[in-house]
């Protein structure tokens, strides 16, 4: 059943583009692109238990980056992909070494900081960023292809896009997904079963960044232009929220998340005067409701139904 | 896997990408184009803290429409308005702009009230090679180098805000050397462009000082600048740093004309709070764009129309919004080229007729002059002398002589 569920989601992603406007299509794009950035912040909250607050920064690394081997280095797209990933991976090493000695809400308020930081530098390095004039990013290419519309980068970022869901599964049932959720739980446990506390958490650091620099190499294949307005607090807790609804420390949560909270605030541009109010309402309905998750919610009801 | 595999999955791969790379439907000739309607797809920041600075615009252009429909249309067509929130945010204006386009099939887009949001736009619509006409965003960004496709800055141009100050500066106030203190940003660095080229026709000295828009100290540019012995102070920058330069120069005993412009001027009595002493603006100056004070008697026809339009938002105290006349000068545009392009228009005819747009809109100090080259509609500004309580409206526009060389 759940792989028949599993096939007619991959069916209808398939055909998605054949079916719909290209304005259909720019928002498949932009929701796939929040999946990876929700898978990252999983790894980093959901599974290791590390506050981080971060995400916004690291996505911009990752559109920059792309930009840069794009128009500097003529690199081709997969490579510039790999490359988003690495360098925000490596920031993301950084930082998580500077914020190994903190927990809770001292990491948070640091990753906040870092994130706030970076957005200072996106707006005054100006000769790498465009500065608060933005950057044009130019189009990628595939194959010898010029990708220029929507409906073209679609497939290179639903393949992504599968691709780090895979990875994300693949961790999650790994010994590092075991060593994750162990340091989570708690710490002094983890390193009685003897795992290495402190390489785990800088590995969840590096892999949650790696994964939002290549969200942000996704972003740059249909998007042509990044302001860094677009890089502020207001994007990480745009993508924690997603993953709070969907279900903290949960895949299909976080996947889940990232597509219904994106589908409500986009419906939600359909009732302008009123849509803080329900964006407000909704979120304290999940919180009282449906504490875990969107998909825990939907889960435990359907098991109550069929026990009736 | 076989040593072929990989150069089959790459074609495979090749082949996927081509097929969802083909288009699903062509557009028909004219999409939005009816017999008797023109469809004009708009979209402004109508929700969040940004909403000042579109709602009451896109208000101000959808009731000019209405009165276009209300004497019987364009060439007996309807104006018929789908309305957006963009959110003042690059991703929701992009999508907003797609849905526009793409799933509403609009004749042309109408909108863009956040300069750095608007210019995510840009390179969509002249791959569309739809007309975007903005509202009130200066959107340089967008608008030069100039496209066939997007036209705008129906407030100002940044690029004129300074150049315009320095027009006053110098006629008026006879100022041979001026200190300018800008913003180290983009914005900064297009008015002072303008600035320059101003100077240079008036013969000004100009002695720049760039700060940041989040400065907290301002001591150190404003004694530099003091130090030049200026004319007068030019003040380029946003509210908060100008209440600073201005406070600081009162504390030094600065007394010579201090202008501050449009961009620091959305709420004056705030910035005379924040001065702190009335004193301090004895001898001050503010640039607007509008063609008169605002409600005065030149312009009192478009709050009258805004109050007959939307009689319930107008009895709230804070409509109608300061930016509000400025969405009249758009649709305006709109209307004439859309006129002009004759009974059978087509984008390309109304985008013809839009570069050559040359009309006085009555709402802003200066007229709307489009060209072959010329993408801002905007480049004069008034000047208003401010005592902390009255204001009193200078003679004369005064325009920048900046022009785009490409």
């Amino acid at each position: 059943m759940r792989i028949l569920g599993l096939l007619a989601a991959l069916a209808g992603l398939i055909v998605l583009p054949l079916v719909s406007t290209g304005y259909v299509v720019y928002l498949a794009n932009l929701l796939l692109t929040f999946t990876v950035l929700c898978l990252g912040m999983h790894i980093v909250i959901g599974e290791a238990g590390q506050f981080s607050l971060a995400q916004a920064a690291f996505f911009g690394i990752g559109i920059y980056t792309s930009g840069l081997a794009n128009t500097a280095f003529g690199w081709p797209f997969p490579l510039s992909v790999l490359a988003s990933g690495l360098v925000a991976a490596l920031v993301g090493l950084c930082i998580g070494t500077l914020a190994l000695r903190m927990r809770d809400i001292y990491l948070a308020l640091a990753t906040f900081a870092f994130g706030e930081a970076m957005q200072w530098v996106f707006l005054s390095w100006t000769s790498v960023t465009g500065g608060p004039n933005g950057l044009r990013i130019p189009p990628a290419t595939l194959f010898g292809l010029e990708i220029v519309s929507d409906r073209q980068a679609y497939p290179v970022v639903l393949a992504i896009t599968l691709l780090m869901i895979w990875a994300t599964v693949l961790i999650a049932r790994s010994r590092l997904g075991r060593a994750f959720r162990a340091v989570r739980e708690s710490e002094v446990a983890a390193l009685a079963m003897g795992v290495p506390v402190r390489t785990t958490k800088l590995v969840a650091f590096a892999l949650s960044a790696f994964f939002a620099g290549v969200a942000g190499a996704m972003f740059a294949i249909y998007s042509t232009y990044i302001h860094p307005d677009s890089l502020g607090f207001q994007t990480t807790i745009l993508v924690l929220t997603m993953v709070v609804v969907g279900g903290l420390g949960s895949i299909s949560g976080a996947i889940g998340g990232a597509i219904v909270f994106g589908l409500i605030s986009e419906l939600l541009r359909q009732a302008p005067s009123y849509q803080e109010i329900i964006y407000g309402l909704i979120l304290i309905i999940f919180m009282m409701f449906a504490p875990r998750g969107l998909f825990a919610f939907i889960g435990d009801n359907l098991k109550r139904f069929a026990r009736a | 896997m076989s040593k072929r595999a990989p150069g089959r999955l790459s074609a495979l791969a090749a082949a996927c990408f081509a097929v969802m790379s083909l288009p699903v439907a062509g557009f028909a000739q004219e999409p939005g184009l009816t017999d008797k309607t023109i469809k004009i797809g708009m979209f402004a920041p109508l929700s969040g803290p940004n909403m000042a600075y579109g709602f009451d615009v896109a208000n101000a252009a959808r009731m000019y429409y209405d009165k276009i429909n209300k004497e019987g249309g364009i060439n007996g067509r309807k104006i018929e308005v789908v309305l957006e929130d963009d959110r003042c945010n690059a991703n929701d204006l992009v999508a907003a702009v797609k849905k526009l386009v793409e799933r509403d099939q609009v004749f042309l887009l109408n909108g863009g009230s956040c300069s750095a949001a608007v210019v995510a736009a840009k390179d969509y619509v002249v791959r569309s090679k739809i007309p975007l006409i903005m509202l009130n965003a200066s959107g340089d960004g967008a608008l030069y180098p100039p496209t066939d496709y997007i036209f705008g800055a129906f407030s100002i141009s940044q690029y004129a805000v300074g150049g315009a100050i320095v027009d006053f500066a110098a006629k008026t106030l006879g100022a041979k050397k001026i200190a300018y203190i800008n913003h180290d940003d983009a914005y900064g660095v297009w008015n002072l462009e303008g600035s320059k080229a101003d100077a240079e026709a008036h013969k000004v000295d100009l002695q720049v000082e760039s700060i940041s828009p989040t400065i907290t100290d301002v001591t150190a540019p404003f004694f530099k600048l003091r130090a030049v012995n200026p004319d007068a102070l030019a003040i380029v920058t946003y509210a908060r740093p100008a209440a600073l330069l201005i406070k600081k120069a009162y504390e030094l005993g600065f007394n010579k004309p201090i202008i501050l412009s449009v961009a620091g001027t959305a709420n004056l009595s705030q910035l005379a709070e924040n001065v702190g002493s009335k004193d301090a603006l004895k001898n001050f100056y503010v640039q607007d764009v509008l063609a008169d004070l605002p409600g005065g008697p030149k312009i009192k026809w478009v709050y009258d129309m805004y109050k007959e339009a939307y009689p319930d938002l107008a009895a709230k105290p804070d409509h109608p919004q300061a930016y509000m006349p400025y969405g009249i000068p758009s649709a305006m545009s709109i209307v004439n080229a859309l006129k002009d392009a004759g009974p059978q228009p087509t984008r390309e005819k109304v985008l013809e007729a839009l570069k050559k747009q040359h009309f006085d809109s009555g709402v802003m100090a200066g007229p709307v002059v489009f060209g072959p080259q010329e993408r801002a509609a905007n480049k004069s500004t008034i000047f208003i002398k401010f005592d902390g309580t009255n204001q009193v409206l200078q003679p004369g526009v005064y325009t920048s002589r900046w022009q785009f060389k490409g």
